[in-house]
């Protein structure tokens, strides 16, 4: 099978991290310890990826941030992975001058000009330890792998290139300018770090289509330039997929705003909407002791891909975690049943009279159960920590009444009428907070064929009565007249849910998730309107939001500029890589991951998902409340 | 998994070093540069300490090799390939090589201690002797890994012989392996005095010359496996404590599941929290004019109390 994206990112870093040389595999290679300095953006880049016990184990004995204050470390090669930025580079020439290390290697994320290249030369014939400076790399590398197929670009920094900075009234053109290129060096470095040259398809009209197109023209210099093309070992991939290129589909988001909004049900995406989940690292604030003493305390918890639990459980919706939960905890409980067990049971077995084989037995019980242990303990942990997120959870849930919200919104993607008409649901105070009000209107009124004035005015009144900021809508309505795809009746197609009445075997079981009150909603399986368009393209189906999108091919002999008639590749991909400009979220992805389960067969195939940043929904609120209130 | 090599990089060195190149003959005319900062002699002793931790890496790297040709050797099942004289001297020189090397690491790790350099070099000296200490608890757990397989073939091996040989000693193990050192198989000693009586009987027992001859052969065969595993016992034992004391150490200094972006954030948020703190205690100190007053008031009513007793 071929390797993720994510397997590919990591073993160009793990090749950085050898001295720049190819990996070998053995453990009788002598140890070199090293020395690794970063930035922000390398920082950002290796941490969701290799935790400290890996980098130990290749060798990097101390890591620190290139800004700090660091002394010399002598006889040890020190790895620099950072952006050629002013800043940095002032850093590294002043490292220079001073002699920190004994030998450089020096990995840039971003391609280093001519000029910063004879700048660094210059500090080093100043400092005279030119020959120091052992290696100088360009490395692709400069995107932030958060799953086996879902990647982000920037996560310090990521307000440049939010769907705020990109929709301003009041953007400069070389502010965008800088932006979209950031974007394009980016997704460069993916293409690169997945060896293929894509067929890129994009809408018409807006940043994506700016994207897309600068894209195209940086691929094709480099496939043109024969003598340092980066993809000449393509054809020589290993794979069934060889002969088949991906497609790349760049997005934007003003092409759905209704699903950032969305609240949802599933594990990974309510993490990110209601705590706080960054680069795979989950903030949760508990509230111990009584009323009067009350401490919060935060705990933070790695979601790394060893956690098989949350592998498997990460897109299930939230009933089912619980359920889940309660089950490996009863598994646990069992084994450290067996453990205490057999500990009991080797105080007696040495007396009996055929003890030898018995003896072996146990020894080999005692070993595989000492050995164990360690793996018991882990389990706890993971069981621990699993459980606290999802009781913060559910106290969110239940506050807020989200499984409500969630019933209703579904509803109304479907185009059935909600049970109570929506400005009541607005008014209605016991129903989440202002802002889960707001959202559910936006949403309403972004996605439904027509909102007449008096509802609209209803509900604004409505909305202010509780409280809520109203800019945002502003900023919907004219987004409203602008950018309105012309929906189909049925563009959320099946969606639905199926309200069980929550008697469930958790409550017979004594559990800690007592889901009094929250409903037990089914999630049916639909379509949001990133898959749907991801699905035309790669089947190449027609629909008609997908007959106006441009067709790129940077492999193609052609004078940019003109259209590509009739050599458009007929085959239906089985590879796609979907970037969102201007913002992803979760829920999405997951919607994406559901998609590709359900072509499997002959036809599997495999999505890689990507966002210029995740927004959350209450960040992407206020995003759309900026863009409102700067309108006015 | 075949291993993927992805080609995600240019390579710049060439480029640079002929800019480098370039740059040093248009400079040959301008005064020749500084020399380089010099750097403190007194880290001879880190010197030291990094000569020592090669030599220990190469040590490890090397009876690494050797564990691996003696779990090629273990691995091996059939009754007349066996080399039992090879595998216990390979044995033997890898548990001399663990113990040295255990006491190396120790040393190094009071190399390590001493006050030397800045910050950088000791969380670094600290680091190379974690890291070297977790090599060798691998290489100690994947001995003993080995050792178990082979205590495994052995017991085949012999309950086949049995089977090819109608000699019926029907017990499990001879006479000469009870009677060795007991250290870790206190329970083994139980089953001796239970046992010894009864294969001595047996052997006692008037049977023909043919089968006396038979035993004896199996009975110096049955030595050899014996030594074997008693060795291989004792070696279990002192594995043991090496890993209690190798145990201590790591956990001295657990980074296990951290990521490299934890403590920067946490310092980061204490800096920001105690600054605004001390803002605010700036603020209401500065602004408090009343506080002057008062602290005056308390100075001149001490003053004039202090004068007064005094005179």
């Amino acid at each position: 099978m071929a390797a993720s994206l994510r397997e590919k990112q990591v073993v160009a870093i793990k090749k950085i991290l050898n001295l720049n040389a190819p990996l070998v595999n053995s453990s009788t290679t002598e140890p070199v310890w090293k020395v690794l300095v970063y930035d922000k953006y390398g920082q950002d880049v290796i941490s969701p990826v290799l935790a400290v016990k890996e980098l130990r184990d290749l060798g990097v004995t101390l890591h620190m941030p290139l800004h700090a204050v660091r002394n010399t470390v002598p006889d040890a090669p020190a790895i620099y992975l950072c952006v050629p930025s002013d800043d940095n580079l002032r850093r590294i020439c002043q490292d220079l001058a001073d002699n920190v290390y004994d030998s450089y290697y020096f990995n840039f994320l971003a391609p280093i000009s001519r000029q910063k290249l004879e700048l660094l030369a210059t500090a080093a014939l100043q400092a005279n330890c030119a020959a120091s400076i052992k290696k100088v790399f360009d490395q692709y590398v400069h995107f932030i792998s958060l799953e086996k197929d879902m990647f982000v670009l920037r996560h310090h920094d990521n307000e440049t290139t939010s769907y705020y900075a990109l929709n301003r009234g009041d953007v400069k053109d070389t502010e965008m300018d800088v932006m979209i290129n950031s974007m394009v060096d980016s997704l460069f470095a993916v293409c690169v770090t997945l060896g293929t040259v894509p067929i890129i398809r994009c809408p018409r009209n807006n940043a994506a289509e700016m994207v897309a197109e600068r894209l195209d023209r940086r691929l094709r210099e480099n496939v043109r330039d024969a003598r340092s093309s980066l993809f000449s070992g393509e054809t020589l991939a290993g794979g069934q997929y060889a002969f088949q290129r991906p497609l790349l589909v760049v997005l934007d988001r003003n092409m759905d705003l209704a699903t950032p909004l969305h609240h949802t049900w599933t594990y990974q995406a309510l993490a990110h909407d209601v705590l706080d989940l960054r680069l795979n690292r989950v903030t949760v604030e508990e509230t111990v002791g009584e009323d009067e003493r009350r401490q919060t305390k935060t705990k933070t918890f790695d979601l790394a891909p060893t956690d098989e639990f949350w592998q498997q459980h990460k897109g299930s919706p939230f009933p089912m975690v619980a359920e889940a939960v309660q089950e490996e905890l009863d598994k646990y409980r069992a084994s450290e049943g067996e453990v205490k067990q057999l500990k009991h049971a080797m105080g007696l077995d040495g007396e009996s009279d055929e003890a030898i084989s018995l003896l072996s037995d146990n020894t080999a019980k005692l070993t595989s159960a000492v050995s164990s242990l360690p793996e018991l303990l882990e389990r706890k942990r993971l069981i621990d920590a699993h459980t606290t997120i999802a009781t913060a959870i559910l106290e969110h849930i239940k506050r807020r009444k989200l499984d409500a919200y969630f019933e209703t919104e579904e509803k109304l993607l479907s185009r059935a009428a909600p049970e109570r008409p929506l400005v009541e649901l607005l008014r209605d105070p016991e129903m989440g907070s202002a802002a889960d009000a707001l959202r559910l209107f936006l949403m309403h009124y972004v996605s439904a064929e027509e909102v007449s004035s008096t509802e609209l005015e209803q509900c604004v009144q409505a909305l202010s009565e509780r409280g809520a900021d109203l800019s945002a809508v502003q900023f919907a309505k004219r987004w409203r007249m602008y950018n309105r795809m012309p929906t189909s009746a049925n563009q959320y197609l099946g969606g639905g849910t199926k309200t069980v009445n929550m008697f469930s075997k958790l409550m017979s079981q004594g559990s800690q998730f007592v889901m009094e009150g929250v409903k037990n909603l089914v999630v049916k399986k639909h379509n949001l309107p990133v898959t749907r368009i991801v699905d035309a393209l790669m089947e190449q189906k027609s629909l008609p939001e997908v007959e106006e999108f441009r067709y790129l091919d940077p492999k193609l002999l052609r004078p940019p500029g003109s259209e590509a008639q009739g050599a458009r590749s007929r085959n239906t991909f089985q590879e796609a890589v979907v970037f969102v400009v201007g913002g992803g979220n979760y829920i999405e992805y997951q919607n994406l991951v559901d998609y590709t389960k359900s072509k499997t067969g002959t036809a599997t195939k495999r999505v890689i998902y990507g966002c210029s940043d995740l927004q959350n929904a209450s960040q992407f609120l206020k995003q759309l409340g900026q863009l409102g209130t700067e309108m006015q | 998994m075949p291993s993927l090599d992805v080609q995600a990089c240019r390579d710049r060195s060439g480029e640079f070093s002929a800019v480098v190149r370039a740059l040093r003959e248009r400079q040959q005319a301008a005064p020749a540069p500084a020399a380089a900062a010099a750097r403190p002699a007194a880290l001879s002793r880190h010197k030291e300490f990094m000569a020592v931790a090669k030599l220990i890496g190469r040590d490890i790297s090397q009876t690494y090799s050797k564990l691996e040709k003696l779990t090629l050797l273990a691995k091996r099942r059939s009754l007349y390939e066996d080399r039992p004289m090879e595998i216990e001297e390979l044995t033997r020189i890898i548990k001399q090589d663990m113990g040295s090397l255990n006491k190396q690491i120790l040393q190094l790790q009071q190399l390590s201690r001493s006050p030397d350099g800045g910050k950088s070099v000791q969380s670094f000296s600290s680091n190379v002797v974690v890291t070297l200490q977790q090599k060798l608890a691998n290489m100690s757990s994947q001995f003993k890994g080995v050792l178990e397989v082979r205590t495994e073939n052995l017991r085949r091996q012999r309950s086949r012989r049995e089977q090819f040989s109608r000699g019926g000693v029907s017990s499990n193990l001879p006479p000469s392996a009870l009677s060795g050192f007991h250290q870790g198989s206190v329970l083994l000693a139980d089953e001796a005095a239970a046992r010894g009586d009864t294969v001595l009987e047996l052997g006692a027992d008037g049977q023909q010359q043919g089968q006396m001859l038979l035993m004896e052969e199996q009975d110096t065969y049955y030595q050899a496996r014996s030594e074997t595993m008693k060795n291989i016992e004792s070696t279990v034992v002192e594995l043991g404590a090496i890993f209690q004391q190798l145990a201590h150490m790591v956990h001295e200094q657990e980074e296990m599941v951290q990521r490299i972006d934890a403590n920067v954030e946490d310092t980061s948020m204490n800096v920001e929290a105690a600054h605004s703190e001390i803002l605010k205690y700036f603020q209401s100190v500065s602004s408090n004019r009343w506080l002057m007053v008062k602290v005056f008031g308390v100075l001149i009513v001490f003053f004039i109390v202090f004068v007064m007793f005094l005179t």
